[in-house]
């Protein structure tokens, strides 16, 4: 979930290659995650399907889903021998996600010239991939199945679309982790955050699901105005840092959040110490000061990533 | 390897059904069951022990060296492990088979798989007649699983086969894919005459077709992302024994249109 932090208290920072780490953690929640394979005649055009199928997919609040492209793939390592990416979604629960994954995948990736679409996820319990897109076919569908596999074939006006029947669902993914990457200058942060994207991109089974993997408009539970679910973290607002309960200390000029979901705890952990590996790595020379994570005090989330431990 | 070896004392004098001899039955069974085990046809049947020589024990493997005898329903019900029958093997080998391997280093009768639902099956020659087809009181035909024949295989393969694969590396006779509700057959020879035969669904993938019925219909050459699953699937599930992965384009040749229509013949081109 990429409710960003509504606290973030240093106590005892420490001090890494000039950037301080604030001795906080981010605090995460268990959502129900599954992969989609998108393959297409040429990894550009895969990747276009990819893009569209995981647009508006930055936060369930209000996208009802978290969408992103995990990697791109060989063609050895997709069910029909083409280059493809390998795209992760993310919701509250199977129930939530279900629509997504049809709607997105019905309006995305069959429109797109030469699409394929498989499982990308080998789990347990199973959702509908192709049950609804299939019906597109008027008809002229039909299913192969091979070994414990159904394809569906739907006539279109380029040839076939084909789709896997089911993908795999977990309930045990997590979303929700996080970094807030501090900084004196907006535009080195930037390029310092874009790094720290970049090396969580090699990561498997996690995406950033902001645009570029970045988020700056960082928000807490709840607000002044009827209806509004989440608003402004003020706490993290350089501009209101003289007039509100700041976070932030002088000299701050901006702070951008990345949001982190992931199939699995632990693929969590691993992607938010290669972006904090990436930001210390290139330590202060682009204004980045200070590395932080939100969380709600421990109290609503059961994962909780210590910055120290992923030092 | 653990397992079993049942080899032939002499040329039997009468049909043997050896459906009850699979690893699995086996290993239920003391040594002394074994041998007493029913195979024959006659009304005086033959037992294990009269026909074979019996050594080894009871594991995941069963050999059977049987050649020059008729073996029928060999494999029959097989769920696991592996059942190696050196020799011909007659009617219904693979009957009703679930699971698990049955590796035939001869040739196989009529209606080899006819009912199965599951497992590889691999005849390193030629199969009869309805392979993987239906017989009275049977629903549909094969309905999953896989067989490849080295050789070639008779008439009507396939006869209301709903799912499975079936390699042919040689040729098939008259028929193929009869009634044909669902599956692959791909014959890396060519088709006998009149494939398709009031074929509802499924696919009849070959070089050439020896003719075609009227009520068979062009659809043109196209690329098919089915056909490279279908090549990789393959390659991944039978390594070495899979048929030469098909090019991008096929001509597709649907029907049978005097049914549902929804079959197809595949042209590799």
């Amino acid at each position: 979930m990429s409710q960003a932090p509504q606290t973030a208290t240093p106590s005892k920072p420490m001090t890494v290659n000039g950037v301080t780490i604030d001795d906080t953690f981010a605090e995460a929640f268990g959502m129900s995650g599954t992969g989609i394979i998108i393959t297409a005649d040429t990894l550009k055009w895969a990747r276009i399907a990819a893009d569209v199928a995981t647009g508006f997919g930055t936060s369930v609040i209000g996208c009802g889903a978290e969408c992103g492209i995990d990697r791109e793939l060989t063609p050895d390592e997709t069910p029909d021998g083409r280059p493809g990416v390998r795209v992760l979604m993310f919701g509250f629960s199977p129930d939530a996600l279900i629509p997504q994954v049809k709607n997105r995948v019905g309006q995305c990736v069959l429109t797109s010239p030469g699409s394929a679409c498989y499982a990308g996820l080998d789990a347990a319990t199973k959702i509908g991939l192709g049950q609804g897109p299939r019906f597109f076919g008027d008809g002229n569908q039909t299913a192969k199945k091979l070994g414990d596999k159904r394809y569906w074939r739907v006539p279109v006006m380029d040839g076939e679309f084909v789709i896997e029947e089911t993908t795999g669902i977990t309930t045990d993914a997590v979303g929700g982790g996080n970094l807030l990457i501090i900084g004196r200058d907006r535009a080195g942060l930037l390029e310092t955050t874009e790094a720290a994207v970049a090396a969580i991109a090699k990561v498997n089974d996690v995406i950033t699901p902001f645009p570029g993997g970045i988020v700056r408009s960082g928000s807490k539970v709840g607000s002044k105005y009827k209806g509004m679910f989440a608003s402004t973290n003020d706490a993290f607002c350089p501009t209101l840092r003289g007039v509100t309960q700041s976070e932030l200390q002088a000299g701050t000029i901006a702070v951008l959040e990345i949001v982190i979901d992931g199939l699995t705890s632990k693929a969590v952990a691993v992607a938010m110490r290669a972006g904090l590996k990436a930001v210390t790595t290139i330590g202060t020379v682009k204004g980045v000061t200070r590395v932080s994570a939100g969380n709600y005090g421990g109290k609503l989330g059961p994962h909780h990533y210590h910055l120290k431990d992923l030092i | 390897m653990s397992g079993l070896t049942l080899r032939l004392k002499a040329p039997a004098h009468q049909r043997l059904n050896i459906a009850a001899l699979t690893p699995a039955n086996l290993a239920k069974l003391s040594s002394h069951d074994i041998a007493h085990l029913k195979v024959g046809m006659d009304k005086e049947a033959l037992a294990v022990g009269d026909a074979f020589d019996i050594s080894g024990t009871p594991g995941d493997t069963l050999t059977i060296e049987g050649q020059g005898a008729a073996l029928d329903f060999a494999g029959a019900g097989l769920c696991s492990g592996t059942l190696i029958v050196n020799g011909n093997v007659g009617g219904y080998a693979a009957r009703r088979m679930t699971g698990g391997r049955l590796e035939i280093h001869g040739h196989a009768g009529n209606y080899l798989g006819s009912g199965a639902t599951g497992g590889m099956i691999h005849v390193s020659g030629n199969a009869g007649d309805n392979l993987g087809g239906i017989i009275s009181g049977d629903r549909f035909g094969m309905s999953g699983g896989t067989v490849v024949v080295g050789g070639n295989i008779g008439a009507r393969a396939g006869d209301k086969m709903r799912r499975g694969t079936v390699i042919v590396k040689g040729n098939t006779g008259v028929g193929t894919g009869t009634r044909m509700l669902g599956g692959t057959i791909w014959a890396e020879g060519h088709l006998g005459p009149d494939p398709g035969f009031m074929m509802r669904r499924g696919t009849l993938i070959a070089q050439r077709v020896e003719r075609l019925l009227p009520t068979f219909a062009d659809c043109g050459e196209h690329d098919l992302v089915i056909l490279q699953i279908l090549s990789k699937y393959l390659r991944d599930t039978l390594g070495g024994l899979a048929p030469k992965p098909l090019g991008k384009f096929a001509h597709k040749i649907g029907g049978d249109l005097a049914t549902l229509g929804k079959g197809e013949i595949l042209l590799p081109v």
